[in-house]
């Protein structure tokens, strides 16, 4: 209803910024059928006009330009979006970004913005999986908050974050041992790591870990270690409903807390028997 | 520890969005290791002169430290700050410190405590300068803490 209001200056602007997208591969019914749309009223919203409400970019680079301006990496981010569709078919390769591409109306020649080997399509693909599970366990959090919930146990709640997170990938299943050896490209790595242990992070901080001393390493890693063995297992899993690796899951989780609860006793023998031989020496010397 | 968590996190949190955070980071987590030095510093000032007549003022100083130390614990948490690597060091270095500066006796303990806190105050004079540079009003919570 809002569009109706402005369609001149949209159209302007659209037509602009599709321009800008396609430019060397422009061609004429392009143009003339994206004024096609707005000389009828748009009932849904095209792909073309998405660029036109304030879009929540995740590089927060929507409130320093216009709402109708739609900046390069805005356009990568809708792209690669697109092509996700196409992976189980394509694989993680330029071919599903070029279809992504193509059902946006742009030429596949968009392709060429990007790698050969799929890595911004997997780091993209990574990235918005953990938004995604952020988004969950916030708000899973505020039911809690609100007392709609019951607050989980750690291992119960360690154990679903992740996976819900790993049930992510099962659409993408067949192709993932490819997209994991892409990730460990030297060149990778930087961004790859850097995905990994912000979403360890975010998983800790939502299951209420406020450590502030080496447990915080600990802990961390010793989820990271859950999470990349599990979805090693994930990945040679056959059973119904990945139901071994849930299992898997669940018992590596248990380990954990076994073995830093046998920690916490070991220190509290430790800090009793050094008590003990401390009693002992002052009364050797009295 | 995991108990009553979840409601300290949503009134403790701070709004993540406006704030330099690698700045803020460096900030919370030397001033972190800082106070966290000067702690284990006191015990092992504590450990050889506690039970001299210097003792009880060095209980006192000691029991103000922790204080500064369970405020940057809050810091770390609501910044969602990483503690640093080396604390494990820290945490014995310090004690070294503090034990090796009490053995040269009281003027050597209050020496040690004298240089410790001087420095400290340089240190947070200047981060108080790099957050008022940038911004007072969106800092204003942080550099009340100091």
């Amino acid at each position: 209803v809002r569009c109706q209001q402005y369609p001149p200056l949209r159209a302007l602007q659209a037509s602009a910024a599709l321009r800008r997208a396609s430019d060397e591969h422009k061609k004429e019914p392009l143009t003339s059928s994206s004024q096609q749309h707005f000389d009828s009223p748009p009932a849904g919203h095209q792909p073309e006009q998405e660029p036109q409400g304030p879009r929540p970019s995740y590089t927060g680079q929507g409130g320093q330009e216009s709402e109708d301006y739609e900046s390069e990496e805005q356009l990568q981010h809708r792209i690669l979006t697109a092509a996700l569709e196409f992976v189980p078919e394509h694989g993680w390769t330029a071919e599903a970004i070029a279809e992504g591409a193509k059902t946006l109306g742009l030429s596949v020649a968009a392709a060429g913005m990007f790698h050969s080997d799929g890595s911004e399509l997997i780091l993209h693909f990574v990235s918005e999986c953990n938004t995604k599970l952020s988004e969950l366990l916030k708000k899973e959090q505020k039911l809690v908050q609100l007392g709609e919930a019951e607050k989980k146990p750690i291992d119960e709640f360690l154990r679903d974050a992740v996976e819900a997170r790993l049930r992510m990938l099962i659409p993408y299943i067949e192709k993932w041992p490819q997209a994991l050896s892409v990730l460990l490209l030297p060149r990778n790595i930087p961004s790859s790591l850097n995905l990994l242990t912000s979403m360890i992070d975010d998983i800790w901080h939502y299951a209420g870990d406020q450590s502030t001393d080496f447990n915080w390493y600990t802990r961390r890693a010793v989820l990271t270690g859950i999470y990349n063995t599990t979805e090693l297992v994930m990945m040679q899993d056959s059973s119904p409903g990945f139901e071994d690796t849930w299992r898997f899951l669940e018992n590596r989780v248990a380990d954990a807390m076994t073995m830093s609860n046998t920690a916490s006793q070991v220190q509290s023998t430790g800090e009793a028997v050094v008590q003990g031989l401390m009693g002992a020496a002052v009364t050797v010397s009295n | 520890p995991g108990g009553g968590a979840s409601l300290r996190l949503c009134s403790t949190r701070v709004a993540q969005e406006d704030i330099n955070k690698p700045v803020i980071d460096r900030i919370i987590r030397v001033d972190h290791a800082g106070e966290f030095g000067a702690n284990r510093i006191y015990a092992g000032q504590m450990a050889v002169l506690g039970r001299s007549s210097v003792g009880p003022i060095i209980q006192q100083m000691w029991n103000q430290e922790k204080d500064h130390l369970k405020k940057f614990n809050e810091l770390m948490v609501a910044y969602r700050v990483r503690p640093t690597v080396l604390l494990p060091f820290w945490n014995v270095a310090g004690f070294v410190l503090g034990a090796g500066s009490a053995l040269l006796g009281k003027k050597g303990a209050m020496a040690c405590t004298v240089a410790v806190e001087e420095s400290i105050s340089e240190h947070y004079n200047n981060q108080i300068r790099t957050l008022i540079e940038e911004d007072p009003e969106k800092y204003k919570e942080l550099l009340q803490v100091f």
